[in-house]
């Protein structure tokens, strides 16, 4: 590539890089070998494949915050799979530079059965750090948590608010290089929003890339830089967080905005 | 183009239907889970014996109300005349239902591995891997209580301590082997066929008593011997019946644990790396 002073920013690769990514859920009754001894006396065909991607390009600059939106069903937890090599492509390419730490909004909890601390120091094992890594930041994800004594109770009992600021605190605090989440935090409370979204604005400064699935479009517009509307699997528009989130409320004719802003 | 150095690791994420994933990488990425498995089957087996005394006895009091029942069984089929000879019979059986219990942990172990693990697997992106490892080390922890329990028993009903207990780490690793391509195998065949589990409590009951369990291997009449010894039990039981009672595995039983630990490893592992991928997508 030929060096240009003008686009010099432009030479740093994006950190998420996804070229027509299509995705294809195979949708069939559970399998089970009943089934499928009679399938093979009947000759019948049950597997329906559901299209949750259809042909999704864009790209994420380090440093930034996306916003994702779209209804119910767009595909935009399977874009986040996809981002995280939870599901392969069925076509297409994704290119991630860096650690992706998913934050999905059934949150931590490899075990309910088990504390929220000892659930901590699990999530953090499972990014790849050394307990004494996690260790060293324990203490400010229970601070951050606000969670007192129920953090040494099973998270069974956890309310999903209480699960999500978990989730959350575990994830911001092992210095995240890409960190993605979907709608893990509409559970919170009202100071929980703001105190993740300023988490989130500082995260960014320090070069942190975040792609946020939410609902809750205000948030979107005063955090989230650029935008991504997904519908049906495909790309509505792209661009800055304002303008899109304009495109979409008034595409799903909700003009009591206030209506749409209420959760996050 | 070079990366910048600020970003060492690029994922690229690209449709791949056929082929394992690149295995050097792979089994990095393990490793560097080792502490998290560590952890995980720790706190679960903390959790599911609720930390008592009672949880902890039962792990061993479980196999061996069971080989007391076999011993019952035995000795009014068939009783028997001297100590010795009860003695004997009945330490080979705490052995063997120790032994084969690990076998059989594993393997209910690996049916549930990836199904119970449903939302870690579709909303986390660790190695799938770490789950059926899990089950066989959760297996291994619960097996060790056992062990040390059946060593003292060993001693108590005079059963003789030799060199050839020496060769007890080597047929363990090769039994470990085996047990983890059992818990890959059943954790991969039971995404696909959802009712696989329901079947195994025969399947494992059935096992047990065409394995030298219930009887010795020296005990078994020439005319069958040649089917049991398609069992692999046959030869892993066999091998540690006899560094039991003081004599060395015969190099015949050491050839077939290796072949049977590395072709069910092999087969578990490899069957699990190629579907791997598509795990999530029917979860
Ligand atoms: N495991 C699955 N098997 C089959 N279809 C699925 C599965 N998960 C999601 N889908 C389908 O894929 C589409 C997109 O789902 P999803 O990505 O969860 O949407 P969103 O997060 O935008 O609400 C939906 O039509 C949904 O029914
Ligand atoms: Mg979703």
């Amino acid at each position: 590539m030929p060096f240009d002073s003008e686009t010099a920013s432009l030479a740093v690769p994006p950190t998420i890089e996804v070229q027509d990514l299509w995705l294809r859920y195979r949708s069939s009754q559970e399998a089970t070998l009943k089934r499928t001894l009679v399938g093979m006396t009947q000759r019948r065909k049950v597997t329906r494949y559901v299209e949750a991607l259809r042909g999704v390009s864009f790209t994420v600059q380090r440093g930034s915050v996306c916003g994702v939106i779209g209804r119910n069903g767009a595909g935009k937890s399977t874009l986040f799979r996809t981002i995280c090599g939870i599901l392969t492509p069925s076509e297409g390419r994704v290119v991630v530079r860096g650690h992706v730490t998913p934050l999905f909004s059934l949150g931590i909890g490899f075990n309910r059965e088990l504390t929220g601390r000892e659930n901590v120091l699990l999530g953090g094992l499972a990014m790849g750090l050394a307990p004494e890594e996690v260790q060293e930041q324990y203490q400010a994800i229970v601070a951050f948590a606000e969670l007192a004594d129920a953090i040494d109770y099973p998270m069974r009992t956890y309310s999903s608010g209480m699960s999500a600021r978990l989730g959350f605190a575990v994830a911001v605090h092992l210095d995240p290089e890409i960190v993605l989440i979907d709608e893990a935090l509409a559970a919170g409370d009202a100071r929980f929003k703001k105190k993740s979204s300023d988490k989130i604005s500082e995260l960014c400064e320090r070069d942190c890339t975040v792609m946020i699935i939410t609902h809750g479009v205000r948030i979107i517009s005063s955090l989230a830089d650029r935008c991504l509307w997904l519908d049906k699997g495909r790309v509505m528009a792209e661009g800055p967080a304002p303008d899109v989130v304009d495109a979409y409320l008034r595409f799903e004719g909700v003009l009591d905005e206030a209506t749409a802003a209420e959760d996050m | 183009m070079a990366e910048p150095s600020s970003s060492p690791t690029v994922h690229v994420y690209e449709p791949t239907d056929t082929g394992l994933p690149p295995l050097h990488r792979y089994l990095r990425e393990i490793w560097g889970r080792r502490a998290f498995m560590w952890h995980l089957s720790r706190s679960e087996l903390k959790a599911q014996h609720y930390d008592t005394v009672i949880g902890q006895a039962w792990i061993v009091l479980d196999p061996l109300l069971e080989a007391a029942v076999y011993y019952l069984l035995r000795t009014v089929v068939r009783p028997i005349g001297t100590d010795a000879e009860r003695n004997a019979l009945l330490a080979h059986l705490i052995m063997a239902v120790f032994f084969f219990g690990y076998t059989r942990a594993s393997l209910m172990g690996g049916t549930k591995a990836i199904l119970s693990n449903r939302n870690t697997v579709l909303n986390s992106s660790l190695p799938r891997l770490v789950f059926p490892l899990v089950a066989v080390i959760e297996a291994f922890l619960d097996f060790l209580p056992t062990f040390v329990v059946y060593m003292g028993l060993h001693v108590l009903l005079g059963q003789p301590i030799t060199a050839a207990l020496l060769w007890l780490p080597l047929i363990l690793v090769l039994l470990t082997m085996f047990n983890l391509g059992l818990a890959l195998l059943a954790s991969t065949v039971t995404v696909f066929f959802r009712d696989a589990s329901d079947i195994l409590p025969y399947a494992t009951r059935i096992w047990l008593y065409v394995s030298p369990v219930l009887f010795t291997v020296s005990e078994v009449p020439p005319n069958i011997a040649p089917y049991l010894k398609l069992n692999p039990m046959y030869w892993f039981l066999g091998s540690l019946e006899l560094i039991f009672t003081g004599h060395g595995p015969t190099a015949k039983g050491l050839f077939m644990m290796t072949v049977f630990a590395v072709a069910v490893f092999g087969l578990g592992a490899f069957y699990f790396l190629r579907r791997e991928r598509d795990l999530a997508v029917r979860l």
